[in-house]
């Protein structure tokens, strides 16, 4: 069996999650009393790969 | 270079133009003096092109007015008739260097502000801003009383108003804006400052104007305090006619509603329009009985201010707008954070004293818009669908124009490069 050991005390630790997806599952920890960081991320183009494709032609967005 | 690195060339070219313009109103004129590409039986309208058949109330009205107006036709009906057979014509405001507010409509006759970019060289017209009084042809009414404020300002109003800012020698709107920062202007639907300090550089030229009816137009300017808008939509096309001679830039140089469909314009590909459903402006109603089923669509070109980083661009410029349509000082911090994101420079002749005194966001990337997934915001007022204000507020810019945008431009460019 593996030592869950360490994993188990980061969860005993004060806990400070980083949120990369839907700000809900942020919002739910925030509930229960955690902090919680939203990261303001979103897939390119709305993870459109034809877009993303004529965008890379036209030179990007940054 | 490769396409990318001409795409960012022609970007910086178009930026320039924008931050560097040098507005100056220079005259008064009848549109068929004026405008390049006006004809006789040619009614220009705000937005998109459209086909008669599909013209909403507001606007079918008001170019059934304005061919009444033009001598066109003698009813109502009669011009409905013209238009149906394209013996009228009606053509996209924003593709002859103009704007139309609302479902204001420019035909033949209509005097047209005339504002020159003295640093790109390009010229752009507005027909004038009626005033308060509801019942106008900017907002889809014609009648006989509304007939008689057209006259007025096809006659006595433009004769003294253009005598005086051909006397003047051209007033320089850039000056305009430079002097009211920091004082609450947002410049698409809140600009009492810029009005005031036009007048202040006006009156004096009207003053010195020999006509029965000067102080009555003294009197109508003086108590508009939108009158400014219509003078800087003028000023905006005559910057955007530049920008639409740039190949390859994939900025946003135009946009308007026609109450059906919304469209946008890039530099790249000049005068071509990409559209999709208009959506509605949302805030607060005039009157409390308006309800959302009795809005028309997005109408008008006055987001035109928006294409040249006002308005909702620069939202935070003019927080009590926000207050007034319903929103908070945070949500106008927020819209000129989604303007930054997806612009390409600042204005520096208004910095925002709250705003730890930045300019105003300008030059819209479409390839941020739809790489970042961010929409910029536009105010407005909203028109009802039978004609008349329904009320102000904003709309979020329609993902799908930017989408078809960055189609069109590598459509475009991939002709450029012989692919």
């Amino acid at each position: 069996m593996s030592d869950v050991s360490k994993i188990l005390s980061l969860f005993r630790s004060e806990l400070i999650t980083i949120n990369v997806g839907p700000r809900s599952f942020a919002e739910v920890l925030e509930k229960q009393g955690y902090e919680a960081v939203q990261v303001d991320w979103k897939p390119a183009a709305g993870g459109d790969k034809h877009m993303q494709e004529l965008l890379e032609y036209l030179g990007g967005w940054e | 270079m490769t396409v990318g690195e001409k795409v960012a060339a022609a970007n910086q070219k178009v930026l320039d133009i924008m931050t560097k313009a040098r507005l100056v109103w220079t005259d008064v004129k009848p549109a068929i003096d004026a405008v390049e590409g006006m004809e006789k039986n040619l009614i220009l309208i705000p937005g998109p092109p459209i086909e008669p058949e599909d013209l909403p109330i507001p606007l079918k009205t008001a170019v059934c007015g304005a061919a009444i107006h033009d001598g066109l036709a003698k009813t109502m009906d009669e011009a409905w008739e013209m238009v149906l057979k394209r013996e009228i014509r009606i053509g996209s405001s924003q593709n002859y260097n103009c704007g139309n507010a609302a479902s204001s409509v420019m035909s033949p006759s209509m005097p047209v502000f005339v504002v020159e970019d003295r640093t790109s060289g390009g010229t752009g017209y507005c027909v004038p801003h009626p005033g308060s009084n509801p019942r106008v042809l900017r907002w889809g009414i014609y009648g006989e009383d509304v007939e008689e404020n057209l006259s007025f300002i096809r006659g006595d109003y433009a004769a003294v108003l253009g005598e005086a800012v051909r006397r003047s020698g051209g007033i320089d709107l850039i000056r305009i804006l430079s002097r009211t920062a920091g004082m609450g202007d947002e410049n698409h639907n809140r600009q009492p400052a810029a009005s005031m300090a036009l007048a202040l550089e006006l009156v004096p030229y009207m003053l010195d104007v020999d006509h029965p009816a000067r102080d009555r137009v003294i009197k109508e300017v003086c108590a508009n305090d939108r009158f400014f808008l219509h003078v800087m939509m003028a000023g905006v096309e005559a910057i955007m006619q530049s920008c639409k001679k740039v190949p390859y830039s994939t900025v946003m140089v135009g946009m308007g509603g026609n109450g059906i469909e919304f469209g946008i314009q890039t530099a790249g590909t000049g005068n071509r329009w990409y559209t999709t459903e208009a959506p509605k402006i949302t805030g607060t109603f005039l009157k409390p009985t308006t309800t959302e089923a009795d809005l028309l669509g997005y109408l008008g070109d006055s987001c035109v201010t928006e294409v040249w980083g006002l308005g909702g661009m620069s939202a935070i410029a003019g927080p009590s707008y926000l207050r007034m349509t319903g929103g908070t000082f945070r949500d106008a911090q927020e819209r000129t954070e989604k303007a930054r994101q997806v612009s390409l420079g600042e204005h520096t002749f208004a910095p925002v004293p709250w705003d730890d005194y930045r300019g105003f966001p300008v030059g819209v990337d479409v390839r941020k818009v739809v790489g970042l997934n961010v929409l910029p915001i536009s105010h407005g007022g909203s028109a009802l669908k039978t004609g008349g204000q329904a009320g102000a507020g904003a709309a979020e810019l329609p993902m799908a124009c930017f989408r078809e945008a960055v189609e069109g431009l590598v459509e475009e460019i991939r002709k450029l490069e012989g692919e």
